[in-house]
C-alpha cells in the first residue's frame, strides 16, 4: 500500500489547505515531495519512522511539561512530513520578518533612551510604565550595548485567503530554533531521498552566522562565549543544551557565574575564566537578583551592572522583553511608516490593546470573536488566553469587569483560521492547524532569517490553538527553492591566521561536578549489575554452601534497607526476592534501577559534552532493565547481560573517544574511586575467614570482578584465597584490582589543576603499604609472622576504605562547592 | 537650615561571607533648595571595587564588591546638607483634582511623562478598590487637590497606628492597611497605594527627620531610622509633599535621600551575599544635627 497524501478525509474548503489548491493536485512547490513519497511502501515509512522516533527517545529530545502527569521530560513530538513552503514565497515572507525586526530594534533603541514615540503620541505611555519588563536600571544607558537584538521569533499563521500573518513575537530569549534543527535532522534523516530530491534550503549556514555574530559582539578576539540555562528543569533545557554543543559555546547557569569588578567570570575547575558574551534563556527580570528581581536564583548578581559597564555583552541585551507585549501590535503599521518609511508588508492579526477607551469598548462589544490574552505575560503567569466564545456569561462578566478595572493589562486578538496540512501518524494521515515559528537573527551587519522554522500543530482536529507546552506537536518547514543551492558542509575560511588549539574551553565547576558522578554512578551500576548476574543466576541451583556464600556475596551490595531477615541464614526465596528487588525497585537508592535513573540525570546535566552516541547509550540504560511484571526468571539475567553490554559499550567511548581534558580527568576520578570502593568491599570478604565451603564465594567474586579467566589461565581449577587476593588486590596488570585503582588515581591527582597534595600523598602511601604485604607468608599459616602479616593486611584495607570516602569529599570541597551556594539577598 | 546626617547599617553573618556584592542608595540627592554640600560613605571591610552611578529616577547609587571573607559590614554615609525654607513650598494646589488628574495622563511632555510613570503599581505596590474607596472619601467630587490630600493625610494618621512591631520589610500595603498599623514605610505604602488607585502619579521619599522642631514643638516619630513620605503630582503646583506618619507637611526639618516608585527601588542599603549562614542581624543609627 502506498501513501495517498490526497486522499485526506477533510477538504472542506475553509481554511487554506497547504498541500493542495483544490483538494485533487498538489501544489506545485508540492509535487516533487508526493510523487516521490508515493513511490515508497506504507510499510518501508513506518519502519523509517520507528526507527526516527527511537532516536528521539535515545537522543534524549524532551520537552518539560510543567505540571503535566508525564512531567519533566516529556519526549519530543515531531511529525514524519514537513511543512512545504514555496521558495518565491517564503522570500517575500523574509522581508516582511526583517521588517519586523529592523522596526523592534528602533523601538527599543528609542523606548530605552529619550523616549520620542512617547512625546510624539506614536506610543501609547502605558505600554512602558505599566509593563513589568521595562527594566529601569537599563534606562538611558543603551549607549554600551550596540544593538537590543540578536536573535527574534515571530509566529505566523496563514488564513484562507492564503496570506501570512504574525501573530505573536518573541524577542528576549525565543526557543524553538534548537527544536527546529532537531527536527531537521530527524526528518532529513528519515527521509533523504525526498530531501535531496525536493531542492530544500539548508539550515547550517543560520547556526554557523549566529556563532560568529555573537563572537562579533565580543570586544576582544578569541571571545568566551556561553550560553546561560535557567537548568535541567526549565522546559526548553534540551534545546539549550543541544544549541551549546552545536555552537560550540559552554552551557552554564546563573551559579557558574560571577561578577567580579564589574567583569563576569565563569567559575572553573582552574580558577575563575573571564566571559566575554552571554546567550541567555533566562528571561531578563530574572538576570540579576542584585538590581532585578531580587528572589532569582537564575541570574548573576551585579550582570546589570558588568553590562552597563560594557564588559559583557548579552544576546539579547537586558531589557529586549520590553516589546514582547502584543499591545505594540496595532500600532506597528504607523510605526514602520515613521521610522523606516516604509508600509508594514507583513499583517500582524488584528489586535486590539484595552488600554485605549475606544477600542476597550468595541472589545467588550464584539468579545464573542475575540480571544483576550494579557498585554504582560510576566505580571499574569496564569492567565490562559479567554475564547469570548467559550465564555460562560458569569466568566464573561468578570472578564469584562477585569477589563474595565485593569484596561492596560490586557489585548484582544482576532483568532486566525488556521491553515492545514497533512500529519502522518503511525500509517493515518490526518490534517491538522499550524502556525510556523520563523527566526530573525541580527549579524552585526544585516539581518538574517532561518530558511525553515519550528512549525507547530494543533493537539486537537479542529483545534486553533497550538503549543507544545499543551501537548501540541512539531513539524519541520522545508523551504523548496526552484533550484538545488550549493552549500559548503564545513567554512573553508582563507581570510583568517587560524590559531591551532589543543584543549577546548575550561571546565566549569558544575560540569565538572557533574562528570565526577557521571564516572561513580556508571560504575557503581557495573558493580552492581555484576553483582546480581553473579547472585541471580545461580540463586535457584544453590545448594546449602552456595546459598550461604550468596548471602555473604550480599554484603558486597553495601545495603542499609536489605529485605532479608536479620537473624539467621536466608533461604533462597528471600535470596531471590532480595536480588530482583536490588535490580528493580526504584524506592531503594542503592537499586541497580535507581542508580541507572541517576546516571541519566547527571548526564543530562552534562548532555552538551558527551557525544550524541555517549548520550544515546545514557538513554537506552536508563531502560535496559525495565520489566515487565510477569517476567521470567531466566531474561533476567540476559537483561543484565544487555545493561553490561552498554555499560562496557559506554567505558570503551570514554577510553577511546573522549579527549585527555579536564572533563574526562574528573569522569576518570570519579570511575576509580568507585571501583575501589567496591573492590575493597570484595577483599574484605575474603579477607574475613574463609571455611572450605566458603569457596564458591571465591568463585562469584572473581566474576564479579570479571577476573575468572585469568585466574583459571594461572591456577586451573583450584580455588586459593591467596590467589585471588593477589589477582584482585596486587596484580598491577589487573584493571580490577586495588592496585590498578589506587595507582591510577595517584595518576590521575598529579594531573589536577590544582594538586590536593595530601590526599594525592596519602593515596601514595597506602599503595606502597599495600604493596610491602606479603602474601606468601599469610598462605602458610605455619610460617612466622602470619598474624603479623594478615593484620596489616586488615589494617590498610580499613584505611583504604576510609580514606576513599574522604578523597571525594575533599575533590567536591575544592572544585565544586563554590557552585553548591545558594546566594543570599539581604537589605532588600 | 544646614544638617550634618550620620546613617550608620551594620551587618552581623552567623558565619564569614566569602564575597558579597552591594548597591548603597545612602547619598542625599541635590536638589533646588536643597544643597548637598558634600557627602561620604565609609565601607569596612574595605571594598574590592567601587564605583557610582545616577539611577534611573536620577538617586545617587554606590555599588561595590567586598571579596575578603569577614561576619561584619559597616557601611557609614556621612554628609552635609543645605536645606532652605523655598524648598517643598506648594504651588497653586486650588483647582479641582479631577481636573488635575485628569490632564496627567495625556501629557506627552517631558515633565508630563516623568509624573505620569508613577501612576502606575510596581513591584511592591498592587492596587485594588479598597485603596480607591479610601481615597475617595477624602477626594470627593470638585474638591480642591491640596485640601483633598491633606485631608486623606490627615486620616491615615488618625486611623493608623505607628507600631515598629506590627510589620515588616516584606509586609504587604494590602496587608498595612487591614492591620491599620505600620511604621513611615508601610504608610507610605499605603498612601501612594491610595492616590495611584484613584489615578494619581506618587512616588515614594526616603531620607531624614529632624525629630523637633526649632521651636521645641511635639516630638515626631521616625528620626533615629531613615525616614520615608509621600510626594504626589499636581499638574499646576508641581510635585507636593506630606508625611502621613506625622501628618504634616514636610519642609525644612525633612532631608531628602531619594524617590523611587516604592521601598523597593530605594532601599538604602541591599546586597546579594555568599556564605552567611542562615541568619544575619542589622544595626541601623541614624543622627541628625543642624550643623554648628
Amino acid at each position: 500500500m502506498l501513501t495517498d497524501l490526497l486522499q485526506l478525509p477533510l477538504r472542506d474548503g475553509i481554511v487554506y489547505d497547504e498541500l493542495s489548491a483544490d483538494g485533487a493536485a498538489p501544489r506545485p512547490h508540492w509535487k516533487a515531495f508526493v510523487d516521490a513519497l508515493q513511490q515508497m511502501p506504507a510499510a518501508e515509512l513506518a519502519n523509517r519512522w520507528a526507527r526516527a522516533e527511537r532516536r528521539i527517545h535515545e537522543n534524549g529530545v524532551t520537552y518539560n511539561m510543567y505540571g503535566a502527569p508525564e512531567g519533566a521530560n516529556r519526549p519530543w513530538r515531531t511529525d514524519l512530513l514537513p511543512l512545504l513552503i514555496d521558495g518565491c514565497e517564503w522570500g517575500s515572507i523574509e522581508t516582511g520578518l526583517i521588517q519586523y525586526s529592523r522596526l523592534f530594534e528602533l523601538i527599543l533603541q528609542d523606548l530605552y533612551g529619550p523616549q520620542k514615540l512617547l512625546t510624539g503620541r506614536l506610543l501609547p505611555p502605558e505600554l512602558v510604565f505599566a509593563n513589568p519588563a521595562f527594566l529601569r536600571p537599563i534606562a538611558g544607558r543603551q549607549a554600551a550595548q550596540h544593538s537590543f537584538l540578536h536573535l527574534i521569533a515571530l509566529d505566523l499563521a496563514r488564513s484562507p485567503n492564503g496570506q501570512w500573518w504574525v501573530v505573536a513575537h518573541r524577542t528576549q530569549a525565543p526557543s524553538g530554533a534548537g527544536y527546529a534543527l532537531e527536527n531537521r535532522m530527524i526528518v532529513a534523516d528519515a527521509l533523504p531521498e525526498l530531501f535531496s530530491s525536493t531542492h530544500v534550503e539548508r539550515l547550517d549556514g543560520f547556526f554557523r552566522e549566529q556563532r560568529q555574530a555573537l563572537a562579533n559582539l565580543a570586544r576582544r578576539d578569541d571571545a568566551h562565549i556561553v550560553l546561560l540555562t535557567p537548568g535541567p528543569l526549565n522546559e526548553t533545557y534540551f534545546e539549550h543544551a543541544y544549541l551549546a554543543r552545536y555552537l560550540g559555546i559552554t552551557l552554564v547557569e546563573g551559579s557558574d557565574l560571577t561578577v567580579r569588578d564589574r567583569f563576569v567570570y565563569m567559575k572553573t575547575v582552574e580558577g575563575l575564566k573571564r566571559v566575554d558574551v552571554i546567550l541567555r534563556r533566562v528571561d531578563d527580570s530574572f538576570c540579576d537578583p542584585l538590581e532585578l528581581r531580587a528572589d532569582s536564583l537564575l541570574g548573576v548578581s551585579g550582570l546589570v551592572d558588568a553590562a552597563l559597564a560594557g564588559n559583557v555583552k548579552l544576546a539579547n541585551a537586558l531589557g529586549s522583553g520590553l516589546i514582547e507585549t502584543a499591545g505594540v501590535l496595532p500600532f506597528l503599521p504607523d510605526l514602520c511608516r515613521h521610522l523606516l518609511q516604509q508600509d508594514l508588508q507583513l499583517p500582524s492579526v488584528a489586535t486590539w490593546w484595552c488600554g485605549q477607551d475606544k477600542e476597550r469598548g468595541w472589545v467588550i462589544e464584539h468579545l464573542n470573536d475575540l480571544v483576550v490574552k494579557p498585554a504582560f505575560p510576566a505580571r499574569m503567569t496564569h492567565m490562559e488566553p479567554a475564547f469570548g466564545a467559550e465564555l460562560s456569561s458569569s466568566e464573561r462578566a468578570q472578564l469584562v469587569a477585569q477589563l474595565n478595572s485593569h484596561p492596560f493589562d490586557f489585548v484582544a486578538q482576532e483568532s486566525v483560521a488556521l491553515s492545514k496540512a497533512p500529519v502522518w501518524d503511525r500509517g493515518h494521515i490526518y490534517t491538522r492547524g499550524l502556525m510556523l515559528r520563523a527566526f530573525v537573527m541580527n549579524t552585526g551587519s544585516g539581518w538574517q532569517v532561518l530558511p525553515g522554522g519550528l512549525v507547530r500543530v494543533a493537539a486537537a482536529e479542529d483545534g486553533n490553538v497550538v503549543s507544545i507546552q499543551r501537548g501540541g506537536h512539531s513539524k519541520d518547514a522545508w523551504i523548496v527553492s526552484s533550484m538545488s543551492r550549493e552549500q559548503p558542509g564545513i567554512t573553508l575560511s582563507t581570510d583568517q591566521a587560524l590559531e591551532l588549539r589543543r584543549s577546548g574551553r575550561d571546565l566549569p565547576s558544575r560540569a565538572a561536578d557533574n562528570l565526577f558522578w557521571l564516572g561513580r554512578y556508571i560504575e557503581r551500576a557495573e558493580n552492581i549489575t555484576r553483582l546480581l548476574r553473579t547472585s541471580l543466576s545461580r540463586v535457584r541451583r544453590a545448594d546449602r554452601a552456595e546459598l550461604h556464600c550468596l548471602a555473604r556475596l550480599h554484603r558486597c551490595f553495601g545495603t542499609s534497607h536489605s529485605t532479608l531477615p536479620e537473624v539467621g541464614q536466608p533461604d533462597a526465596v528471600a535470596l531471590e526476592n532480595e536480588f530482583v528487588s536490588l535490580m528493580t525497585d526504584q524506592n531503594r537508592s542503592e537499586s541497580l534501577q535507581s542508580v541507572l535513573d541517576e546516571v541519566r540525570r547527571v548526564g543530562g546535566n552534562v548532555r552538551e559534552r558527551l557525544s550524541a552516541d555517549m548520550t544515546r547509550l545514557i538513554g537506552q540504560l536508563s531502560e535496559a532493565i525495565a520489566v515487565e511484571e510477569y517476567m521470567l526468571f531466566a531474561e533476567r539475567t540476559a537483561l543484565l547481560s544487555g545493561c553490561l553490554e552498554l555499560l562496557s559499550a559506554f567505558s570503551g567511548m570514554e577510553r577511546e573517544n573522549l579527549t585527555r581534558g579536564t572533563g574526562w580527568l574528573f569522569l576518570s576520578l570519579g570511575r576509580r574511586l568507585e571501583r575501589a570502593f567496591y573492590t575493597v568491599r570484595y577483599l574484605q570478604e575474603i579477607r574475613k575467614p574463609l571455611n572450605p565451603e566458603d569457596w564458591p564465594l571465591l568463585e562469584q567474586l572473581l566474576e564479579v570482578a570479571d577476573s575468572s579467566i585469568t585466574y583459571r589461565l594461572r591456577y586451573y581449577t583450584s580455588l586459593h584465597a591467596i590467589a585471588v587476593l593477589d589477582l584482585l588486590m596486587l596484580d598491577e596488570s589487573n584493571p580490577r584490582s586495588l592496585d590498578f585503582q589506587l595507582s591510577h588515581l595517584a595518576d590521575l591527582y598529579r594531573k589536577l589543576p590544582r594538586t590536593l597534595e595530601d590526599d594525592a600523598r596519602a593515596i601514595e602511601s597506602a599503595l606502597a603499604r599495600m604493596r610491602s604485604i606479603d602474601l606468601g607468608r599469610i598462605e602458610s599459616a605455619s610460617v612466622e609472622g602470619c598474624e603479623a602479616q594478615e593484620a596489616r593486611l586488615s589494617q590498610i584495607l580499613d584505611e583504604i576504605k576510609h580514606l576513599l570516602p574522604s578523597c571525594s569529599d575533599n575533590l567536591s570541597r575544592t572544585y565544586f562547592s563554590h557552585v553548591r551556594t545558594w546566594p543570599i539577598s539581604i537589605g532588600e | 537650615m544646614i544638617y550634618q546626617v550620620s546613617h550608620k547599617t551594620i551587618y552581623r553573618y552567623r558565619s564569614p561571607v566569602s564575597f558579597g556584592n552591594h548597591v548603597a542608595c545612602l547619598s542625599p540627592r541635590s536638589l533646588p533648595h536643597h544643597a548637598c554640600e558634600w557627602s561620604e560613605l565609609q565601607i569596612d571591610p574595605p571594598p574590592s571595587n567601587r564605583h557610582e552611578r545616577i539611577d534611573y529616577f536620577g538617586n545617587r547609587l554606590t555599588l561595590f564588591s567586598i571579596s575578603d571573607p569577614h561576619s561584619e559590614l559597616k557601611v557609614e554615609a556621612r554628609s552635609r546638607v543645605n536645606v532652605d525654607s523655598e524648598f517643598r513650598k506648594w504651588g497653586d494646589a486650588s483647582a479641582s483634582w479631577e481636573e488635575t488628574a485628569a490632564s496627567v495622563p495625556s501629557d506627552r511632555s517631558r515633565s508630563g511623562l516623568d509624573a505620569y510613570q508613577f501612576a502606575f503599581e510596581s513591584p511592591r505596590i498592587r492596587l485594588n478598590e479598597s485603596f480607591a474607596r479610601y481615597a475617595r472619601l477624602s477626594f470627593r467630587t470638585g474638591r480642591p487637590f491640596g485640601e483633598a490630600l491633606l485631608d486623606l493625610t490627615a486620616r491615615m494618621h488618625q486611623e493608623f497606628r505607628f507600631d515598629g512591631n506590627a510589620t515588616n520589610v516584606r509586609t504587604t500595603p494590602d496587608d498595612v492597611f487591614r492591620l491599620k498599623r505600620g511604621v513611615c514605610q508601610d504608610f507610605a505604602h499605603v498612601q501612594i497605594a491610595c492616590l495611584r488607585s484613584i489615578g494619581l502619579p506618587a512616588r515614594y521619599v526616603s531620607g531624614y527627620l529632624r525629630t523637633y522642631s526649632a521651636a521645641g514643638g511635639a516630638q515626631l516619630a521616625g528620626g533615629d531610622v531613615s525616614h520615608a513620605w509621600v510626594a504626589t503630582y499636581c499638574a499646576n503646583a508641581g510635585w507636593l509633599e506630606v508625611d502621613p506618619t506625622n501628618n504634616i507637611v514636610p519642609s525644612e526639618g525633612h532631608v531628602t535621600l531619594a524617590w523611587g516608585r516604592d521601598y523597593g527601588d530605594i532601599s538604602p542599603l541591599r546586597g546579594i551575599i555568599l556564605g552567611g549562614g542562615r541568619e544575619h542581624s542589622l544595626e541601623v543609627r541614624v543622627h541628625l544635627q543642624p550643623a554648628a
